[in-house]
């Protein structure tokens, strides 16, 4: 971990005592999500000179949005279930040079944060969403999420699942969001690509990451990443699941009107407005 | 085609800042609360319709652009609350005004701001419940004001009686919000909300306004800030300032470290909590009182019924001689209960009037008790009293 | 009703330096005709924000007079629109004065204008409160700006009909 050269941007000490490692579980997808984002701003402030001061992380809560918490050295978030992204909203109307990275999870963004989600890609607000997608409720003990598919037997669906699941990615892409794309925690350099994308669209990208939670799995990590591997199959627009295989890939990548520009024209317009006639 | 903005004529603009030029206004409380956020620094309103409420997001809705702010009407009510947050961290005051369904819905988002210390302002335009109860006024969440949120955080709430001090109570709130950094509550009720009336507005000079303490100004470099400490109220280092700073909701050390968690570590975090509050409860008067001298009995009010209770007790005193001495409670929370001990002498009888069923009479009688023979309620449920109903009720008691 | 109560006060507050404030109620009674615009206004501090009794009453609907009448003090101004109020029992417990200003407001335009008129008509009974210049410009402050002209004539001719009638003797 010494030279691990991400280490950098990770609050390693602080004047209370240390702070690593994280309280994620040995193999958690969670370390390696956080892993790659990083490589990616590293990438991004020196490659597109963005300032780090402008990177500001936001999670809700969850296994996922633990690896916001403390640990990183860069302006951060940790808020409340399911609205990271309205917290995040706030932060851009006070300062639209905000570079936001979302962290999330399934339930965090899809079930109790459903309509900030929702919301968020209609408006188009400038924040890259990385939800890190391990199907069910970690850390709580592994409970139903929106994207546990049918059948699936969960600490609350100890007969099996009886409802469908939501696409994350179709869900992003109906409600308006420009940049859409999935990946597994096994696509390292894909996610890295994706998330520098992402922080360079104006408007909001939504990164699916699946991601193993092998303690509630019940499986290796090798196991599961291997899983990943064999079981998702790349494809472009098409989308459509092939040989029973979960698509991955950039689903679409187009250019939207952002909030903060929209609502800046209406600032010009108000201030320019007739109101100042009437003294 | 240029679009006719606002109130035509009436609300007069100075040209630079976009303000309401000092002088004589007529405003309806709800646009009063906007003009005096503006004037207190606030440059970001997020909320969603509701009625009594309404009509303060509209007006910010105008007025927040004019002057280079930022409105959005969000999704929710909780939504609102957190974009407060992301706001107030980014480095801009933030507003939003709501009424008491909303409320409910903001707790959560006013929890996490008491732990993080997060300045914002809420103001609440209560009407009458359980549920969806009605549209007319009321005074039914002075209570969840203090205990709504879950956890044990302290509150400050403030309760203006006229379109005069929802423009002046809105900037006060601002500035204990921002010298405190807490979350500040405005109870306010829709008589008020909706009532027009004159308001003077002193040269913006003579406005005293508040700002967050900030590192740079202490010359604490990014190294070795820690964002609950260096003093009981800490400096608050704001996002994108190069401070690194991680807003958290867990008990926390001052360094905002998380992972040692004790029941040390958890009283010493929340109690700190409200020592800072406590000195303000100290520091600030809150009362405003009239009458007291030699005086019988004792009438305790808030917010409009104040008006109300003002008239009632000065006629009482005109018309049939009764010595009623007058109190009214500026600040709701902290509870001045000191500052009542201090002034209220032994009396006959506490009249407490309040649009709803008895709530501030609770902490009333824990404080006064001992100063008295009883202590009577006097509720009017969804609208306010009229000077005669409070004085039947006080004639029939004191038969 | 409710924006003549908002004029009035912005008349009274801006115009001429009193203090003013006008409540409104809503609720079952805006719901059949009895909306409710209140306006209180003194040279001094104003306590309680409702009218206790009333120095004045404007009614232009049957049921709001039923329903407020008894607001009004004994030798209160009570100014109705004999086109909409049929019954008034007790007429000499007050000063009635009628003027038809749902009528004229059609003569001129439309029932829009109706406002207009009824200020008009109050203003010759309360000309010692308010002037007339105050009332107008808060008339056209209130009015969408190609209106403003026609309010305007709206209020004069519901001066001229209330002088007219006082003249006959109606007081």
């Amino acid at each position: 971990m010494k030279n691990h050269p991400m280490l950098k941007y990770l609050k390693a000490e602080g004047p209370m005592g240390p702070r690593l490692p994280t309280i994620l579980c040995p193999g958690c997808g969670g370390g390696q999500v956080l892993n790659y984002t990083l490589h990616a701003v590293d990438r991004l402030i020196s490659k597109d000179n963005i300032r780090k001061e402008d990177f500001l992380f936001i999670s809700g809560i969850g296994c996922s949005s633990r690896i916001t918490s403390h640990y990183l050295n860069f302006d951060s978030a940790w808020t409340i279930h399911g609205r990271a992204l309205a917290v995040a909203t706030g932060a851009l109307l006070a300062n639209p040079a905000f570079r936001v990275i979302v962290f999330t999870g399934d339930g965090d963004l899809a079930a109790i944060g459903g309509n900030h989600f929702i919301h968020a890609c209609r408006r188009n607000i400038n924040v890259t969403i990385l939800c890190m997608n391990n199907g069910l409720y970690g850390m709580t003990g592994g409970q139903l999420a929106p994207t546990t598919e049918k059948g699936v037997v969960t600490t609350t669906t100890p007969y099996g699942n009886p409802e469908e699941s939501f696409d994350l990615c179709k869900l992003a892409e109906t409600a308006g969001a420009p940049y859409v794309a999935r990946w597994t925690t096994a696509h390292p350099r894909q996610v890295v690509r994706s998330v520098m994308k992402g922080v360079r669209k104006r408007g909001t990208a939504f990164i699916e990451v699946l991601s193993q939670c092998p303690v509630h799995k019940k499986m290796s990590p090798v196991a599961m990443l291997k899983m990943f591997k064999d079981n998702t199959i790349l494809i472009g627009k098409e989308r459509e699941s092939k040989e029973g295989k979960i698509p991955i890939g950039e689903f679409l990548d187009i250019d939207r009107p952002e909030w903060n520009d929209s609502y800046q024209k209406i600032v010009s317009q108000a201030r320019e407005g007739d109101y100042r006639t009437h003294e | 085609m240029k679009k006719e903005k606002g109130a035509k004529g009436m609300n007069k603009v100075s040209r630079d800042s976009c303000l309401l030029k000092p002088g004589r206004h007529y405003l309806q409380g709800n646009e009063a609360i906007i003009e005096g956020a503006l004037v207190a620094g606030c440059r970001v309103y997020a909320g969603y319709p509701i009625t009594p409420a309404t009509e303060a997001m509209e007006a910010a809705s105008r007025r927040f652009p004019e002057v280079g702010g930022r409105f959005i009407q969000m999704e929710d009510e909780i939504g609102s609350a957190c974009v407060l947050i992301g706001a107030s961290w980014g480095g801009v005051k933030a507003l939003t005004v709501t009424s008491s369904p909303g409320f409910s819905l903001m707790q959560e988002a006013i929890s996490i701001a008491i732990i993080s210390e997060t300045p914002m302002v809420i103001i609440d335009i209560q009407r009458p419940g359980p549920g969806q109860g009605y549209i007319t006024a009321s005074q039914e969440d002075v209570m969840q004001a203090r205990w709504g949120h879950h956890g044990q955080g302290p509150i400050i709430a403030l309760a203006p009686s006229s379109v005069q001090e929802m423009f002046e109570v809105t900037i006060e709130a601002f500035n204990l919000s921002e010298r405190w950094r807490t979350p500040v509550l405005v109870m306010a009720e829709e008589t008020v909300a909706h009532m027009r009336e004159s308001v003077v507005i002193p040269p913006l000079e003579e406005i005293e306004i508040i700002n967050r303490k900030k590192p740079q100004e202490l010359a604490i470099p990014p190294d070795n800030y820690l964002p609950w400490g260096h003093d009981i109220v800490a400096p608050m280092a704001n996002w994108g300032e190069g401070y690194n700073v991680n807003f958290v909701g867990l008990v926390h050390l001052e360094d905002g470290n998380v992972t040692r968690y004790s029941p040390q570590m958890n009283y010493h975090c929340v109690e700190r909590l409200h020592k800072k509050i406590e000195i303000d409860a100290n520091s600030i008067s809150c009362l405003d009182t009239k009458f007291l001298e030699d005086c019988n009995h004792l009438m305790i009010c808030y917010g409009v019924v104040s008006r109300t209770a003002m008239e009632a007790v000065a006629e009482a005193h005109e018309e049939r001689g009764l010595k009623i001495g007058y109190i009214r409670l500026r600040r709701l929370w902290p509870f001045p209960e000191e500052q009542l001990r201090n002034i209220v002498c032994e009396v006959d009888t506490i009249f407490v009037p309040e649009m709803n069923l008895g709530m501030m009479k609770h902490p009333i009688t824990e404080a006064l008790r001992d100063r008295c023979k009883k202590i009577v309620s006097i509720p009017s449920i969804g609208i306010l009293h009229s000077p005669d109903y409070i004085l039947s009720k006080v004639y029939e008691e004191l038969r | 009703m409710v924006t003549i109560g908002k004029i009035l006060g912005e008349a009274f507050s801006l115009y001429e330096g009193k203090n003013s404030v006008n409540t409104q109620s809503y609720g079952p009674e805006s719901r059949g005709g009895a909306c409710k615009s209140e306006v209180v206004v003194s040279a001094g501090e104003i306590h309680y924000p409702n009218v206790r009794k009333a120095d004045v009453l404007v009614a232009l609907s049957q049921v709001a007079l039923d329903r407020y009448l008894p607001d009004l003090k004994e030798g209160g101004i009570l100014l109705l629109d004999p086109g909409s109020v049929k019954d008034v029992l007790d007429l000499d417990k007050y000063q009635v004065h009628e003027v038809p200003s749902m009528e004229i407001a059609y003569e001129i335009g439309g029932v829009r204008y109706q406002n207009s008129v009824a200020l008009g008509a109050l203003y010759g009974l309360i000309p010692h409160l308010v002037k007339e210049s105050s009332l107008l410009k808060a008339i056209s402050d209130n009015v969408p700006r190609n209106t403003v002209e026609i309010n305007k004539e709206a209020f004069k001719r519901g001066m001229r009909y209330e002088k007219g009638e006082r003249g006959k003797g109606n007081e």
